[in-house]
């Protein structure tokens, strides 16, 4: 009777915690779910807005159901079960064509609109020789005092950049002189397209051991970047820019799939998933254009991408607001990244422990926290009424910018530079190194990845944010794209909140705002996938 | 630039305070680029036999004392083991020779510690320069994470030596015994190697610099038999080139491999230091021969 009543009441106990638990856990569960279910509903429903999927024939779906989906799937499918490895690398490549095509188109509109192939060249000729100067001066480093250094390495630059007016010009200058100026994609197939070619040609020597096949697979490489520029005087595309595709998109995933299909015997088989994946979209797409199935009404199409603000939502479009991105961007990772990995250096390395670095440390994690439109206040009372600059100007924009993800950048590389383990700098030390040379060969290298990857989420962060940029004056509706640091600048997110607020109308509404947001995700999504796969490499080789 | 005489009273009774020819200009350094390359700086002492003298050392980690007044005088082109209870200060000495303490905010070192009758903790020393002559193994091997190459050349680059990089390389992983191990895969990585393979490799590291002392903290603790015992013949050979001061928990270890032994005890005092043989057969202190004999510790 005892035992019954014992096992019982055991029983009852174990059913009612039981139910707890799991009442508790799907609780749980569906404040997990809650937030991403309900981000997707949102994403699902802009991306319908922008794409318009079902305005598309019948006859388009079957037609890319046949060449591309059900290859994909089945090719997928099969390697998903025999060989994962294969899996990754074939969609390693899909993802890095998809990626550097969206990199380099962003390149070939910075070539095309913004710094011609010839300024950009006569500056990029500006640098190299005075930083060349630089590597050699380090050479003779020890019979050159440290001082002597900095200040020749100082003035080489300023000289190469700037001259001295009137008397003697500075090398872009000179360059930009040249009496026989070579069209425009010539130069960028030489240079640009070269110094790619100069980069898969050492990496094929390496992973054959052979100097010739590396020569031959450069000369590829140059070809098919002149190939593809030739292709646009017939065509009609811009040949520069089409150029700046070939030699940063084609050329290296090309050289990449080549190098994995020659090294990686067990896993080239994934390769057959990106030649399923792009084969049947372009085969796809003659067929459709050859039976003249119409394709989704998308609002984010050429046009959109390539036009600038208009009255009406159908031709309005995002150029001269992806060009400003970008030189945001530029000017922002150009000045958060020197100061921030810096500052990081500084706290983590250097500063000793001490109540002036304990504030520091806590006001940087402050900093962190502080809403973008105060940042964008702080930008406007520092670089706008103190300093007397114009608003709403490129350098100005990324300066704030740059300020808003300063805290970001410190704190991340902090971290990157804090896993370096401490045995490796006690090894350093010991061997008789300097801080500096320990931060140098040892920490910083250790960290770059962590660094980078930190950097990128950052920039992330600063290509999304309107608020900072509305605070400066930054105009909302710009027709071309800026062309100097001086120049107004407008930005994606800021372009979109213009047409969702200034031209609120349903039009605008349901058409234009959500093809941007659309854009504005991707580039996102492309940036924070390069930070993952960075991450991932990093974490795998060590 | 002073050297202060060493007059001070030695508590070991074993201790013969010898006066050494001072050698002051060898660590002073103001400009650490200029490469001061320790293989040149070897001295030719004749009469001398002490090379690192320590002198009423006492450090604290911050309110916590870690060595008390230790005294002791480490004779040249020999080996000299370090052996104790753990926590009882052995690793804090041994990094008080090469100032590696002064990497750590807390710890304060007072005393002094001459390395050829120059105090190393004196204001014109540069900490930079005693390192490069004073080389240091860790307890947990510890390569970089570059090709075994590298490793062996780093202290070579950061120092300005300049020479066949090749030639040392090969010398210094033969003297470590690692040659035939890696001479066919020099540039993989150093990580790639086993436990015991990384710490030759970072012995091969410190001695290609050529250093006069190399400080060695348990370096075969993470060890198997063998590559212990590779390791203990590798001191013993270097012991006829270099002065190296070993700190071990293995007695036997200390018995066969050393010339001298000091046993510090817990509370960071030394206890007894004198020859090897006389630790092991007729300690002073019975302590020290509890210690030994295992009955404490
Ligand atoms: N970085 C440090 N900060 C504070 N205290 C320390 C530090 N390093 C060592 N100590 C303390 O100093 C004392 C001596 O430590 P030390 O590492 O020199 O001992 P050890 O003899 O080498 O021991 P083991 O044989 O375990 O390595 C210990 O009490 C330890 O707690
Ligand atoms: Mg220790």
């Amino acid at each position: 009777m005892a035992t019954q009543s014992d096992t019982d009441q055991i029983q009852g106990f174990g059913q009612v915690s039981r139910t707890t638990g799991v009442i508790f856990r799907y609780l749980l569960m569906g404040a997990t779910m809650f937030g991403i279910v309900t981000l997707a509903i949102l994403l699902v429903y802009v991306a319908n807005d922008a794409i318009q999927p079902l305005t598309a024939d019948a006859g388009w779906y079957l037609v890319f159901f046949v060449t591309f989906v059900a290859p994909t799937t089945l090719v997928g499918a099969y390697l998903y079960r025999t060989n994962v490895d294969a899996l990754k690398l074939g969609l390693l490549v899909v993802g890095m064509l998809a990626v550097t095509l969206m990199f380099s188109g962003g390149v070939a509109i910075v070539f095309v609109d913004i710094v011609p192939p010839l300024v950009s060249l006569s500056y990029a000729i500006g640098l190299l020789v005075p930083f060349a100067a630089v590597v050699l001066m380090t050479k003779y480093e020890d019979a050159i005092p440290f001082t002597a250094r900095v200040a020749a390495t100082g003035a080489i630059f300023f000289l190469s950049l700037f001259g001295i007016p009137g008397y003697y010009h500075s090398i872009p200058e000179m360059v930009q002189k040249i009496p026989v100026v070579p069209t425009e994609w010539v130069i960028i197939t030489l240079v640009f397209g070269g110094v790619v070619a100069v980069v898969v040609g050492q990496y094929f020597a390496r992973i054959r051991e052979n100097t010739r096949a590396g020569v031959v697979a450069g000369v590829a490489a140059l070809a098919a970047t002149g190939a593809a520029a030739v292709s646009g005087m017939f065509t009609g595309v811009n040949p520069t820019a089409l150029a700046v595709v070939a030699a940063g998109a084609f050329v290296p995933t090309a050289a990449y799939a080549g190098g994995a299909a020659l090294t990686r015997e067990e896993e080239r088989i994934g390769l057959l998933l990106a030649a399923v994946v792009i084969g049947g979209s372009l085969v796809g797409a003659g067929i459709v254009d050859v039976l003249g199935f119409a394709g989704p009404q998308s609002w984010v199409d050429w046009q959109f991408l390539t036009s600038s603000h208009s009255g009406t939502a159908e031709n309005a479009g995002l150029y001269p607001a992806i060009g400003g991105s970008i030189l945001l961007m530029v000017t922002v990772a150009a000045l958060s990244f020197p100061l921030g990995v810096g500052a990081a250096v500084y706290l983590e390395e250097y500063a000793p422990d001490n109540v002036f670095t304990r504030f520091i440390d806590v006001n940087i994690s402050n900093l962190a926290g502080v809403p973008s439109v105060v940042y964008g206040l702080l930008g406007l009372g520092v670089f706008v009424t103190y300093l007397g600059q114009p608003t709403g100007t490129v350098l100005i924009g990324g300066a704030t910018l740059a300020l808003l993800i300063l805290p970001i950048v410190i704190i991340s590389s902090r971290e990157a530079i804090r896993s370096v383990p401490q045995d490796m700098r006690q090894a350093s030390y010991g061997m008789g190194a300097t801080r500096w040379q320990t931060v140098k060969n040892v920490v910083l290298p250790e960290a770059f990845p962590g660094i980078l990857t930190g950097t990128i989420l950052a920039l992330g962060r600063a290509i999304g944010e309107t608020a900072p940029l509305i605070m400066i004056g930054a105009p909302n509706v710009l027709f071309n794209l800026p062309t100097e640091l001086s120049s107004k600048v407008s930005a994606m997110p800021l372009q979109v909140y213009a047409w969702s607020s200034l031209f609120a109308s349903e039009d605008f509404y349901t058409k234009a705002v959500p093809a941007g947001v659309v854009v504005l995700l991707a580039v996102l999504l492309a940036m924070n996938s390069v930070a993952i796969v960075l991450r991932n490499k990093f974490e795998s080789e060590s | 630039m002073s050297h202060k005489e060493n007059t001070a009273e030695v508590e070991s009774s074993n201790m013969t305070g010898t006066e050494d020819p001072t050698n002051d200009e060898m660590l002073v350094q103001t400009d650490v680029s200029d490469g001061l390359s320790a293989s040149t700086s070897v001295s030719e002492t004749t009469n001398a036999e002490t090379i690192i003298r320590a002198d009423d050392i006492n450090v604290w980690y911050g309110d916590e004392q870690a060595l008390q007044n230790i005294s002791m005088e480490i004779p040249e082109n020999s080996v000299t083991a370090m052996i104790g209870p753990s926590g009882c200060g052995k690793s804090t000495f041994l990094r008080c020779i090469n100032r590696m303490n002064d990497l750590i905010d807390v710890a304060r070192v007072e005393g002094e510690l001459t390395l050829r009758g120059k105090n190393v903790y004196d204001d014109d020393v540069d900490p930079v320069a005693l390192r490069r002559r004073v080389g240091m193994v860790f307890q947990k091997p510890n390569p970089f994470p570059k090709s075994i190459y590298e490793n062996v050349v780093y202290g070579l680059k950061i120092q300005g030596i300049e020479g066949d990089y090749d030639e040392i390389v090969e010398e210094s992983l033969k003297r470590a015994a690692l040659w035939d191990e890696v001479k066919d895969r020099l540039h993989e990585s150093g990580l790639d190697l086993s436990g015991g393979q990384q710490q030759r490799l970072c012995i091969a590291r410190a001695i290609a610099t050529d250093p006069e002392v190399l400080l060695m903290d348990e370096p075969a603790s993470a060890l198997d038999p063998v590559a212990t015992s590779q390791i203990e013949d590798l001191v013993e050979e270097l012991a006829e080139d270099y002065t190296v001061v070993i700190v071990t928990h293995n007695m036997q270890q200390a018995a066969r491999i050393s010339d001298k032994t000091a046993v510090f005890l817990t509370g960071g005092e030394l206890v007894e230091f004198d020859d090897t043989q006389k630790i092991f057969e007729n300690p002073e202190s019975q302590r020290v021969e509890d210690y030994i004999t295992g009955k404490f510790g």
